[in-house]
Parts: structure tokens; C-alpha cells; sequence
């Protein structure tokens, strides 16, 4: 397969210096590394700064991170940026007491901030805590003016067996209840990709974002200024980048397709 | 005690030939064992009868049939006949049956006799009710699964309000949870229950009168006060029940009037009729 060659107009005048990488069906699947992405990550690095990203409401950072390890990957677990990372820093930001609706993998990621007397609800993809009484709770809580925050808001998610729900129709449900609107942090918000490259003091327009996610990944990292690659792995289907406007800077077969094309491109 | 507003509503009581009363917060509080009647509401409710003006009872409660939902408020005080009583399931029921829908049943297993005699298997929709403990992720996967098999995905909500109010506090009602399905499945739900207009349609024709001649008494703005008079009904907010201070300045609703209980609305109502 081809890469799909991108217009003219859409190649940067400034040179990228930092990429971000979606991790689930981007560089691996399940417990499968995508072939070649060790090595193309390896490549990558020696040029630019680089930092992982992705939408999770139920894994760790470490949890995340000793997956990627034994798949081979070379990553510190500084390097990786969740959804949940993004919810942390915002709690921290904010001052905010969160009631915590996540299951326990996810808590990790939560420790030292205080719970009690609670001012906001922060919904991951908690089923535990998906049931009338804690949805009661947590719409009080919404009435008496605490924050609502989605750490995203994901319609469904596939498993092996079929669909699930994600966390967004919760958020959606106790929305419509309060008649107010939450704070989403994951991808596609703009924030979020904002946040993941303030380290590096990169503006977006030299940061590029490989994913397989046309929407969450590409059109969001595209809708604040980057350029975003669609890789053909994952939940890839086909003529998924007609789904966005406008369309891919890229699509190309998988992740170490697209290293190639940075590093020949793009530096 | 008549305040400027209340004063507005009483010139077209004389024109009102029939009354639509919601029960849960305007009737009674309901909660644990049958709930609380609301001070005065068994007296006017007694009253209007003996007035001879016609009243019927419009409820999106479908935490229970119709039989048992009369049952109980007659345990507490009221004296209601089943036939007076319109909640959405027995409507549903008879939807289902005129298209030839087998529903996914996602409602109150006391509710489920009011659904009874329609086939389930192989849902073509899904029929979604106030199930409060009944709601939880694996029951929501199992709604949402079903209408992600379906070939044209349908969604039947038994009304869509927001919350409202039991003995010990709010308790979120069957709409977020619609929107929840809708939002997962990109769908939007047919609505059977207030403040679907065919719904109160229904409880005209069994009264047998005109929109204009009608008052509708309830204590959600939107669903009672909103839907009623979308369908050219006039329509009273109470202060009891799941009532809040901001729905007397809601943006798009405006009460015909405000009063501050049944028992209050009755006893102008009547006084007014008696000039």
C-alpha cells in the first residue's frame, strides 16, 4: 500500500520538532507490537522530541507504561500523557476535591489529592459506579454547583466479544439532568493537545500527531494547528480519512510508514 | 394571598372546563412504602370532584402499573379510579402492539404488567422507563447492544424528565438516561408520556374537551407547564415538588401562573367559579 500523497499547499514552512504518538492501534495491538514501530520509534527519537498520548479512563501511567516496555518499546513514563494525566493536572490547576467516578486501575493516577467534601465529579469509564445511587450522588452534587469533568467522552469502545459503552453517555446523561456542560480533557480537545507540548515550548504548527483515530486523533490535533497522520492499523477502516474536513495531512500504512515520511518530509 | 400572578390566571378560570392534574409533586411526594401526601391535595382533589368539573391525572410515573399506582395513593388519602389515571405504559402498550414492535424492556419490573402480552423476543426497539435501581451499566450495555443490532435503531422513551423529587431528595428520572442511549447510538427517541402532544391529546378526548378549556397543574416546568401549553393548554406551576426558585424565571417557559400548592390552586379556582 501507498501513502496517499498530501497536497502541496498543507507542507510546513517551519520544521517539525516534536511528534506525538497514539499508543493503542497505532504502536501496538493489544500485546502485539505494530512490526517495525521499535525501531522506527528508535528513529524517530535521534530527531525529535516525542511523547505519547492517549485517551484512557480505566490504566495507570505505570500501567501503560510496563505494557509498552514488554512490547520492547523504549519509553519513560514521564513520556506518556493520558486523558487521565490531563485530568490530574486539571484538578491540581483548579484547587478542585474531586468525587472520583474510575475504576480502581485508574485511582493510581490520582494519589495525594484530596477527596473529602467533594466540589467536582470527574466520570471516566467507571461500570462500577455507573448505577442509580452513585449517578444520584453525583447529579446532587452537579445541583449544588460543583464542576462536571468528563476525562472524555467516548460514545463506545469495542471489545473482542462486541460494543460497550464509553464514558461519554454518562457524562451526557447527568449534562442533560443539570443542564450544564462538562469539562472534557481527552482527545479531540484542543487542550489537551496543547498541554501534551508545553513541555517541549512547541507551538503547534511544528508538532505533527500519528494516530489511528481520524476524529479523535487526527481532526483534533489538526482542529488547533498541527498536521495529523492517519495510520491504516487499529481501528483503522477503510475511507475513514473522508470522514474529516479538512482531510489528513497523511495516510499511510502503519506507524513506521509514517516515521519514514517525517524524517524524509518534514525535517 | 393573591399575588399579581396568581391574579393573572383567575380571569380564564371561568373558561376552564376540565382539569389535567400530575401526581408525583402536586398529589403526594413519593418515596419509601407509598410516599406523603402533600399538605391540602387530598382535600382539593376531593374538592374539584364534588365541583363537578371534570379532573383527570396525567403521570410519567412508570415506576409501577396504573392499578397499583392508583392502589397506593388511594392507601394514603385519595380516592382516584384507574380509569382516571393516564401514565405512559398502557399508551406504549398499545403502540406496540398497532406497529408490531417487540421491545428490550429496559423499565421497572413492576412496570412490566402494564408491558405484558407483547412479544420480546428479537427486539425491534427499545422501551426505556423511569427502572431508577434498575439502571446500571450492564443493564444500559445490554439497551445500547440491542439497538446497535437493529436495523433501523428505535428508541421509545416513557416521557423525558429530568429529575424529581422522592422523601429523601432528588432522584434523576428516566430522560438522562434516554440521552445517554441517544447520545451512544446517535438516535433521538420518540417520546410517549409528557410532554408529547399526543400524549395529552389522549386525556382531552377522554374528557372530551377542547385544549382551551383545559388547565394542566404540575410541578415540572418544562414537562407539565411547557408540553400542556404547547398543545394550547393553560397550565400551572406548583411550588411543591421537584420545584426550584429558577423555574419561575426559566428561559423559555412561562407559567400561566404560580401558585403555591393544590390545595391553593383549587381554592381560588373554585372561588373564582363560585363569583
Amino acid at each position: 500500500m501507498q501513502c496517499s500523497a498530501p497536497s502541496l499547499r498543507m507542507f510546513k514552512s517551519s520544521k517539525v520538532c516534536t511528534v506525538l504518538i497514539d499508543l493503542s492501534g497505532t504502536l501496538h495491538i493489544e500485546d502485539y507490537a505494530i512490526p517495525g514501530a521499535v525501531n522506527a520509534l528508535n528513529r524517530l527519537r535521534r530527531k525529535v522530541n516525542v511523547k505519547f498520548v492517549t485517551n484512557t479512563t480505566k490504566e495507570s501511567r505505570r500501567v501503560l507504561h510496563e505494557r509498552l516496555h514488554s512490547l520492547g518499546f523504549d519509553i519513560e513514563k514521564s513520556e506518556i500523557f493520558t486523558s487521565l494525566s490531563a485530568a490530574r493536572s486539571y484538578v491540581d490547576t483548579h484547587k478542585i476535591r474531586p468525587l472520583l467516578m474510575l475504576e480502581k486501575e485508574a485511582m493510581e493516577d490520582f494519589e495525594g489529592v484530596g477527596t473529602s467534601d467533594p466540589n467536582a465529579v470527574v466520570i471516566g469509564l467507571a461500570p462500577s459506579c455507573f448505577n442509580y445511587s452513585k449517578m444520584n450522588e453525583a447529579f446532587r452534587m452537579l445541583l449544588d454547583g460543583s464542576t462536571l469533568i468528563g476525562i472524555h467522552k467516548a460514545r463506545y469502545l469495542k471489545k473482542k466479544d462486541g460494543l460497550y459503552l464509553g464514558p461519554g453517555p454518562f457524562v451526557h446523561a447527568l449534562e442533560y439532568a443539570t443542564g450544564t456542560q462538562a469539562v472534557v480533557l481527552g482527545k479531540p480537545e484542543k487542550a489537551f493537545f496543547l498541554e501534551a507540548l508545553q513541555e517541549f515550548s512547541c507551538p503547534p504548527d511544528q508538532a505533527v500527531m500519528i494516530g489511528d483515530d481520524v476524529i479523535d486523533d487526527v481532526g483534533g490535533a489538526q482542529k488547533c494547528g498541527m498536521l495529523g497522520i492517519l495510520v491504516q492499523t487499529g481501528k483503522y477502516r477503510s475511507k475513514d480519512e473522508s470522514k474529516i474536513q479538512p482531510a489528513p495531512h497523511l495516510t499511510c500504512p502503519d506507524f513506521p510508514a509514517s516515521v519514514d515520511y517525517i524524517i524524509d518530509n518534514l525535517l | 394571598m393573591a399575588t399579581p400572578m396568581v391574579a393573572g390566571w383567575l380571569k380564564f378560570a371561568k373558561e376552564i372546563e376540565g382539569i389535567v392534574l400530575d401526581i408525583a409533586g402536586v398529589l403526594y411526594d413519593s418515596g419509601d412504602g407509598d410516599g406523603v401526601p402533600i399538605p391540602g391535595s387530598i382535600e382539593a382533589v376531593n374538592r374539584l370532584k364534588a365541583s363537578g368539573v371534570p379532573v383527570r391525572f396525567c403521570t410519567n410515573a412508570t415506576e409501577t402499573t396504573r392499578v397499583n399506582l392508583v392502589a397506593k395513593l388511594n392507601r394514603i388519602g385519595f380516592s382516584l379510579e384507574p380509569n382516571e389515571v393516564f401514565p405512559p405504559a398502557p399508551a406504549v402498550c398499545q403502540i406496540l402492539k398497532e406497529r408490531g414492535l417487540r421491545p428490550h424492556l429496559l423499565v421497572a419490573d413492576d412496570c412490566k404488567p402494564d408491558l405484558a402480552g407483547v412479544e420480546q423476543h428479537d427486539p425491534t426497539c427499545v422501551v426505556i422507563g423511569d427502572a431508577a435501581h434498575g439502571f446500571t451499566y450492564d443493564s444500559m450495555n445490554k439497551a445500547f447492544q440491542a439497538l446497535m443490532q437493529m436495523e433501523k435503531p428505535l428508541l421509545i422513551s416513557m416521557g423525558q424528565g429530568k429529575y424529581y423529587l422522592e422523601t429523601d431528595g432528588l432522584k434523576l428520572d428516566c430522560g438522562p438516561f434516554m440521552k445517554a442511549l441517544e447520545y451512544a447510538c446517535s438516535l433521538e427517541a420518540e417520546i410517549v408520556g409528557k410532554p408529547s402532544k399526543t400524549f395529552f391529546d389522549a386525556v382531552l378526548k377522554d374528557i372530551g374537551i377542547s385544549s382551551d378549556k383545559a388547565l394542566m397543574i404540575g410541578d415540572d416546568v418544562v414537562s407539565d407547564v411547557g408540553g400542556a401549553q404547547a398543545c394550547g393548554m393553560r397550565a400551572l406551576l406548583v411550588r411543591t415538588g421537584k420545584y426550584r426558585p429558577t423555574d419561575e424565571k426559566h428561559p423559555t417557559v412561562t407559567p400561566d401562573g404560580v401558585v403555591d400548592n393544590l390545595q391553593q390552586a383549587v381554592e381560588l379556582f373554585l372561588s373564582c367559579r363560585d363569583k
